[in-house]
């Protein structure tokens, strides 16, 4: 058992933020920079961490690597059982990257419970991971309802006004899509269990289960059903506006950047791969219901007066990118839509971090309060627009990468869905560049803004990271690719085998049934 | 020969008369006793379930019809005896630590909770309707006296005369009900009863059997707190001490659960088709209006008892399941619920203090400012009670979900989920209560005694180990079912 | 050294880093900045043209072979590979040297144009940076990378444009300039979706190659949405909207990016793409005629303008049309051409007119000029030499290259007579327009305020010597393509022919030569007629235009609106996604999809308080209860 001291490495990278929080209940309430610190350093260590195993992780096998599978409830047959691929291998530094951003970015902004704030994050993290690496259903849905606790109660205590409101709708909406999703993980199951004889909740042993077209919709539509919710897909996204605008900067952060790619993630190793054929009768629902996002969360998002709420429906409007690509079923499409998912986690991250510095010093996002902030703040303005380019898909930042190899993965199934698509492409400047113009550009008009003052170092060194991950994976994407692309080609490979299986089967029931 | 057998049944025995005797010892030690001094009386209470519990195992797993068959001494009574033990010791902890600031009697109040473990434990090993009803209302009698047992709370004492007037009006019910099965099939033990309905099919057409399956089913209906049986609840739980309440919606439920599963197992293990959807009805009646009344529920234990209605339907989904996997989901149940309720409503009587029952939930209002780690161990016992991971609360719901959706009840599942999503409003309000308002400093609150610590502390075990490695219990809920 | 071809755009991305990540934030003295600048695009120039005689010392054919010059892969996801590597051929090294020459001229010209602006590291930074991706849209090998280059000359373009950002006009006008162009990159993405998805490649030779397994419709349909592209970017019909508002940027910047090199890119990239143009006859002819329309267009808006440098705006509209005239025609070479002559020329008459305006204080209005000849000799010279060779005036550059374009597009087999006659009456505007600008603002008495005109004064050396190099150019740039007829060789259209192959047909028969020289002498005639009614009109009777423009009041006030195509895209586009916007946003997001979401919340409530009614507190309701429980069950159980 190779890892760290024995532990397996995801074990290690899982619990690595839950024993930091465990430590830190200990620690006075009084010495905050020790609080900060501590934190800084377990985020940093599981950061690092992670990226001992990306660098560890072999990009020319397909399939699961850093296996660990013990049994955990036996009477079940539910086990400990994680492995990473490609895809979940990004997610998880994706998160790991992000936490230390969050960490950073809410150093001077926490007024009331720090620690109780940084204990939150730890315990989310590690929910995160968990979501990523388990490949056991209950498993897995611990991790993934656990994830809840921590968000419900970061947008609740360190919230906006309307925290009460955000945060119950945010535990509610969500929560009751995973329920259904839960039942249909029983339902499953059992079908597996009756056919098989066996008990488990093995993600891949319940992927071969044999059930009716109608009983795999059915699974199908609960799976997505949650995982819609969490994405969030139109027009299930009512919650995130209100969540993002409520929740303190790093809050919005890990959520935009980390929680609704456990949604997108959960269609790609959940609800496609276990109801194949399912996901092929839907495709097309799924693909309208992106698409509505795209352009919806656009054109909503350019009306919005308020920086973050603008932001958040900039995130429906990516996170509709993601879908269409996912569900175009080509191996472009799916990979940029993985690589998108990670964009979005970097640009849109850095856009909220990017909000939040300047709510900390105006405390206001309201866009009209705005106004030549170019001329005051030079350094956070010009920031600003990189990030801003970057999330509108200029040729040269990841966010082109993505959009592109997405829209191009589409277009070659489902030719007119990418060119709908990429109308969004326009919508994106129009609502990022328009209020740039609003905010940066023109007079300088309040007199409050006179006195700004530009980023300090802390906020620089928070937001170098962001802007190197841009160039980077906007101008040498394949080395992010080339780590998942096995994985992708495994992932549609075998939809597309069980898939025409699967059109055997029936066949063959219809015969035995005749 | 004989006196072998009686002293086996005699070591069967052991766990109630050791029980009772130091019931007596503490109640006259309250009687002799004057001022702090009496506070032994407690400390006996604890000592009895310490050393009643080391009277268990001796007996054995091996199943024992003790007492020309009244008494079964078996896995599944051992089980309840364990849990019910478990309840009342956390119980009489959690009243030491209550006992400092409310006037509850002495020696006799601890004397009644034992006595009422008697009887929850006679009721889970009962083999005969007589000793089942007979442990009924040992149990029933104590707590009626436990709840008015504050005599200058008028609250308390008007929900000790309900409680008594619809228990008696109940167990009438119960009563009638077995006349009537002893009318139709003449015999009143409970194998023998399910023998009979075996060998004779026609009598489950009989009206008399049947009528007397209803009357027995309010009885239970009554104890369990099912809807439309359930309107005493919210009374008596908001009226009685806390930790009486913690016992009632604990204890009381578990053993009339534990009763009715006796009955189930034993004498109705053919049970009509109709008796399922009566049963279905049931559950969903009790948890969808339990959980949907709770959500306008201002006052904390008014909320608890709500949810504990709410609970006892989720539980019944579990015995509809049948006895292969949601028997063994109930008793699961049953465990994961004593620790998260009794959890919760130890911070509710810590934070009581003389004159301020800090009840409403106004009186939470930034508990987690002044009291953080209570404020903490609330909201994991809370989370718990909504059924988020990793907690019991989460585990237990998913044996009993998980049995409903194998036997093929899948809506009744899909029920359970939803209501347990809208459940999880309340719950969170209390958190808001707690966590997102401003604290109201001029609120007295009180703090928890080494006593009130220690029960917390064994309750957040509880939720934790069984929400996250839940498989011994697990193992312990289907071996008590197995061997029957 | 042509393997080294990619530091042609190295040199100036250095000295974009240099300057804007350091010169700009530890404000480092302006000639330093000024330096890095010049000298990023002087080494890149010479860069270019130490390629461009490596070129030449190849023998044609060969010059077309060479492989590309790849660096690493850039986009590479299933069979989607795609590169940053650059391609030498006759074409791409024509195009690297004029955006590299012009654009070092301008940078000269900007160290002093710029030197009081407190943004001088910013603007030089940009104005390298856009000439690193105006060189990757010419260099690259392939579609995505030209896109790369496509899109960040746009960037810079917006960045530019809205330099002056503390004024509302400018980033509004940068703002429409980006948007309109990401309409145009729209359709140019949807092109290369097609040809990917027909091909699965896009790199230019081997989509070239494969080209001919296209059936016809595609092909179409691919050079249509390519051309789309082409539209936003060089500012044709219907999307040419953005490039007057552009001239709220810097002058040399409106010098640079919107009259020489950023808005011929569609020209080039047409040109690039001529093999798959060729398939489609159609889209050849919609290149054509938009050119041409296009063309007589914005000759037309801009035969009432006042606004000196709007006035160059719509002139550098319709010569773009021009072009787009010559290469939807086949006439490629001539296309470039006259891309070329027109790099010269217009970048010319911009600074000459950022000249005029750093002479009185940013003027603009040209009814408040005149007698400026006096005041600055050189730029009034300079300025006239351009002028003439726009006009087409023979022996400066502008009458070979206009002249080509215009017998090709009589005589080429796609060409036809009335886009001749189109381009005939468009280079009568053109001269007449031109002069009226020239007499202005350079002759008669000065209308302005007496106090600017007595602080006027000619700009500086380094601002007049780019433009004296310039005005050389501008007469001599058009000698390497003299006609055979006039017993040229057309070294130029040698040049490139290799590049276009087959695809260009001069025809050379009896006759024809004869109607090419008449044809010829039309032009020239018409030039000079439009060049002598501006003198009259603005020199001889200056009250004329005013009794003109009452005469024909209605078509004055069309023209002068520039036939309202602003406000009515403004209303149609602009407010229109707005409102649907704000409708989607309050009509439906929040009052049907979160109402219904909160309203679900508020029943289980309602449900609840209704519920809670039954618990009375008083025992004998809670009989009463178990009574009815009783008999319910009692029914269901029997």
């Amino acid at each position: 058992m190779e890892g760290v001291f024995g532990i397996g490495w995801l074990t290690a990278l899982i619990f690595l933020p839950l024993c930091g929080a465990i430590v830190l209940l200990f620690f006075p309430r009084r010495c905050e920079g020790l609080i900060k610190w501590f934190t800084l350093g377990v985020t940093l260590l599981d950061f690092v961490l992670s990226l001992v195993v990306f660098s560890r992780f072999d990009d020319l096998k397909a399939g699961m690597q850093f296996v660990e599978r013990f049994p955990w409830i036996k009477a079940w047959g539910a086990e400990y059982y994680l492995g990473i691929d490609g895809i979940s291998l990004l997610l998880v530094v994706l998160t790991t990257y992000l936490m230390v951003l969050s960490v950073l970015s809410s150093w001077s902004s926490v007024e009331k419970a720090l620690k109780e704030y940084m204990i939150a994050f730890l315990l989310l993290e590690t929910g995160m991971i968990g979501t990523f690496c388990a490949l056991d259903l209950l498993l897995f849905y611990l991790f993934w309802e656990f994830t809840l606790i921590p968000m419900y109660l970061i947008i609740g205590i360190w919230g906006g006004p309307r925290r009460v409101y955000a945060a119950i709708k945010f535990f509610l909406y969500t929560m009751a899509g995973s329920v259904l999703m839960l039942v249909a993980i029983l339902t499953l199951y059992f079908l597996h269990a009756k056919s098989s004889g066996q008990y488990t909740f093995d993600l891949f042993a319940l992927y071969n289960t044999p059930m009716s077209i109608k009983t795999a919709l059915l699974l199908f539509a609960a799976f997505s059903l949650a995982f819609a919710i969490k994405v969030p897909m139109f027009p299930f996204h009512t919650w995130l506006p209100d969540a993002h605008v409520e929740a303190p900067t790093a809050g919005s952060v890990i959520l935009a950047g980390v929680l609704l790619k456990m949604g997108t993630y959960g269609f790609l190793r959940f609800a496609i791969p276990l109801f194949p054929q399912a996901a092929k009768e839907a495709q097309i629902t799924v693909l309208v219901l992106a698409l509505i996002g795209i352009i919806y969360g656009a054109l909503v998002s350019m009306m919005q007066d308020d920086l973050k709420k603008l932001v958040a429906f900039s995130s429906v409007s990516h996170l509709g990118f993601v879908m269409l690509g996912m569900f175009a079923f080509t191996h472009q499409g799916v990979q940029g839509s993985v690589y998108q998912m990670l964009n979005h986690g970097v640009s849109t991250g850095g856009l909220f971090i990017l909000v939040g510095m300047i709510y900390e010093r105006r405390h206001t996002r309201l866009i009209k309060e705005f106004g030549g902030l170019a001329k005051i703040m030079p350094i956070y303005a010009t920031f600003f627009m990189i990030v801003a380019l970057s999330s509108i898909g200029l040729p040269g930042t990841n966010g082109f990468v993505g959009e592109f190899t997405i829209l191009l993965g589409t277009f070659k199934s489902k030719p007119i869905f990418g060119i709908l698509g990429a109308t969004g492409v326009i919508f994106a400047a129009g609502y990022m560049l328009w209020m740039m113009k609003r905010v940066f550009f023109g007079a300088l008009s309040h007199e409050e803004n006179l006195t700004l003052k530009d980023l300090n170092k802390r906020e620089i060194v928070t937001l170098i990271p962001i802007v190197i991950m841009i160039f980077w994976m906007g101008i040498y994407p394949k080395f992010f690719f080339q780590k998942m692309d096995l994985s992708v080609s495994a992932f549609l490979k075998d939809l597309q085998t069980r898939q025409s299986l699967f059109v055997e089967n029936t066949q063959i029931e219809k015969l035995g049934g005749r | 020969m004989w006196g072998m057998e009686f002293k086996k049944e005699l070591i069967g025995i052991l766990p109630e008369i050791v029980l009772f005797c130091f019931a007596l010892v503490s109640l006259l030690l309250g009687a002799f006793l004057k001022g702090a001094s009496r506070r032994i009386t407690g400390y006996i209470g604890l000592l009895g379930y310490v050393v009643a519990f080391f009277t268990i195992f001796p007996s054995g797993t091996e199943t024992l019809k003790a007492f020309y068959g009244m008494v079964s001494f078996d896995p599944f009574s051992l089980f309840f005896k364990v849990l019910f033990l478990v309840i009342g010791f956390l119980v009489v902890l959690l009243s030491l630590d209550y006992a400092k600031k409310e006037e509850v009697g002495f020696g006799e109040y601890y004397a009644l909770i034992l006595i009422a473990t008697c009887g929850m434990i006679l009721m889970a090993a009962s083999s005969n309707f007589v000793t089942l009803f007979l442990g009924l209302e040992i149990m029933s009698l104590s707590i009626y006296a436990l709840t008015g047992i504050t005599r200058e709370d008028p609250r308390s004492v008007e929900a000790a005369f309900k409680y008594f007037l619809l228990g008696a009006f109940a167990s009438a019910f119960f009563l009638y009900g077995v006349a009537l099965l002893y009318v139709s099939t003449g015999t009143l033990d409970l194998m023998a009863f399910g023998q009979l309905l075996k060998s004779k099919a026609q009598v489950l057409k009989d009206p008399t059997f049947l009528v007397g399956l209803g009357l027995l089913l309010v009885g239970f209906g009554f104890k369990l707190a099912l809807v439309p049986f359930h309107m005493w609840t919210p009374d008596v739980y908001e009226g009685a001490p806390t930790p009486i309440t913690a016992f009632m919606a604990t204890g009381v439920k578990a053993a009339a659960f534990a009763g009715f599963l006796r009955v189930l197992l034993f004498a109705l293990p053919s049970l009509p088709f109709k008796w399922q959807e009566v049963l279905w009805v049931l559950s969903v009646a009790t948890m969808s209006l339990g959980n949907l009344v709770a959500l306008r529920q201002d006052d904390i234990k008014r909320m608890l008892a709500y949810s504990s209605i709410a609970h006892a339907g989720y539980i019944l989904i579990g015995i509809i399941a049948g006895p292969e996997r949601g028997y063994s989901g109930a008793l699961f149940y049953l465990y994961a619920y004593a620790f998260m309720n009794i959890g919760a409503f130890a911070v509710v009587a810590i934070l009581s203090k003389k004159g301020h029952p800090n009840t409403v939930l106004e009186a939470y209002s930034g508990i987690a400012s002044r009291h953080p780690l209570l404020a903490l161990s609330m909201t994991i016992f809370l989370f718990s009670l909504a059924g988020v991971p990793p907690t019991a609360g989460f585990m237990a719901k998913f044996y009993v979900f998980s049995a409903a959706v194998k036997e093929g009840y899948t809506w009744l599942a899909v029920l359970g989920v939803l209501n347990s999503a809208v459940a999880a409003y309340y719950y969170l309000r209390v958190m808001v209560y707690m966590y997102f308002r401003e604290p109201k400093w001029e609120i007295q609150t009180g703090s928890a005694s080494l006593a009130g610590v220690l029960v917390i502390i064994l309750s957040l075990w509880g939720v934790l180990q069984f929400g996250i490695l839940p498989s011994s219990l697990l193992a312990l809920a289907q071996t008590s079912l197995r061997l029957l | 050294m042509i393997e080294y071809v990619w530091l042609i755009p190295l040199f100036p991305a250095i000295g974009f880093l240099i300057n804007g990540l350091i010169s700009r934030w530890y404000n480092l003295p302006k000639a330093f900045i000024a330096w890095v600048a010049c000298s990023a695009l002087a080494l890149s120039f010479i860069g270019s043209a130490a390629v461009f005689f490596e070129l030449l010392k190849l023998p044609p054919e060969l010059r077309v072979k060479i492989p590309d010059v790849i660096l690493f892969d850039w986009v590479v996801s299933g069979d989607l590979r795609t590169v940053i590597g650059y391609k030498v051929d006759p074409l791409s090294m024509v195009m690297a040297l004029v955006v590299t020459g012009v654009s070092f001229l301008i940078h000269v010209y900007s160290v002093g144009y710029m030197h009081e602006d407190p943004g001088f590291a910013r603007y030089f930074s940009y104005l390298n940076l856009f000439v690193f991706m105006m060189l990757n849209l010419v260099l690259a090998n392939n579609f995505l990378l030209m896109f790369l280059g496509w899109e960040g000359v746009g960037l810079c373009s917006y960045l530019l444009i809205g330099f002056w950002f503390e004024n509302e006009a400018p980033p509004r006008a940068g703002l429409k300039a980006f948007i309109v162009n990401r309409v145009g990159d729209f359709g140019f993405l949807i092109g290369l979706f097609l040809i990917f998805s027909k091909l699965g490649t896009l790199i230019f030779d081997e989509v070239f190659a494969k080209a001919s397994t296209l059936d016809p419709w595609t092909v179409t349909l691919i050079t249509l949405m390519l051309f789309v592209g082409a539209t936003g970017k060089s500012a044709q019909l219907p999307l040419y909207v953005w490039l007057p508002d552009a001239m709220e940027g810097p002058t040399p910047v409106s010098s640079l990016i919107h009259a020489a090199t950023m808005v011929t890119a569609g020209v080039y990239m047409v040109a690039r793409c001529h093999v798959l143009y060729e398939m489609a006859p159609l889209s050849m002819m919609v290149v054509a005629t938009v050119g041409a329309l296009t063309a007589i267009f914005a000759a037309s808006m801009a035969l009432v303008q006042v606004d000196f440098k709007r006035i160059l705006a719509y002139s550098t509209i319709s010569q773009l049309g021009y072009m787009f005239l010559a290469v939807g025609v086949g006439a490629y070479s001539a296309g470039i051409f006259h891309l070329m002559t027109h790099a010269f020329f217009k970048a010319l008459l911009f600074l000459a007119a950022g000249s005029v305006m750093h002479a009185l204080a940013g003027e603009l209005d040209i009814r408040r000029m005149g007698q400026l000849k006096e005041k600055m000799p050189i730029t009034f010279w300079t300025f006239l030499l351009a002028a003439l060779a726009i006009a087409g005036i023979p022996g400066f550059s502008g009458f070979f290259s206009k002249d080509e374009i215009l017998w090709n597009a009589f005589s080429s087999p796609k060409g036809h007579a009335i886009l001749w006659l189109i381009g005939l009456i468009t280079a009568g505007m053109t001269a007449f327009y031109m002069f009226r600008l020239c007499f202005m603002a350079f002759f008669g008495r000065f209308r302005g305020d007496h106090e600017v005109f007595h602080h006027a004064h000619e700009s500086p050396p380094i601002m007049t010597i780019p433009m004296i190099v310039l005005a050389v150019l501008s007469v001599i740039g058009g000698y390497v393509g003299i006609p055979h007829v006039l017993g040229g060789h057309n070294y130029f259209h040698k040049f490139l022919s290799p590049v276009f192959k087959l695809h260009e047909n001069l025809p050379h028969g009896e006759g024809s030569e004869k109607l090419e020289l008449l044809l010829m002498v039309v032009s020239v005639a018409v030039a000079l007629f439009g060049i002598f009614l501006a003198f009259n009109l603005y020199l001889r009777n200056p009250e004329l235009p005013k009794k003109l423009s009452e005469k024909w009041a209605k078509a004055y006030k069309i023209l002068w609106n520039k036939y309202y195509v602003d406000e009515i895209y403004g209303f149609i586009f602009v407010e229109g996604t707005k409102g649907f916007g704000r409708i989607l946003w309050h009509n439906f997001d929040e009052a049907v999809i979160d109402r219904t979401v909160n309203w679900i919340g508020s029943l289980m409530k309602i449900m609840g308080a209704g519920l809670r009614l039954f618990q009375t507190g008083f025992v004998r309701d809670y009989i009463l209860g178990i009574l009815v429980g009783a008999l319910i069950l009692m029914l269901l159980i029997l």
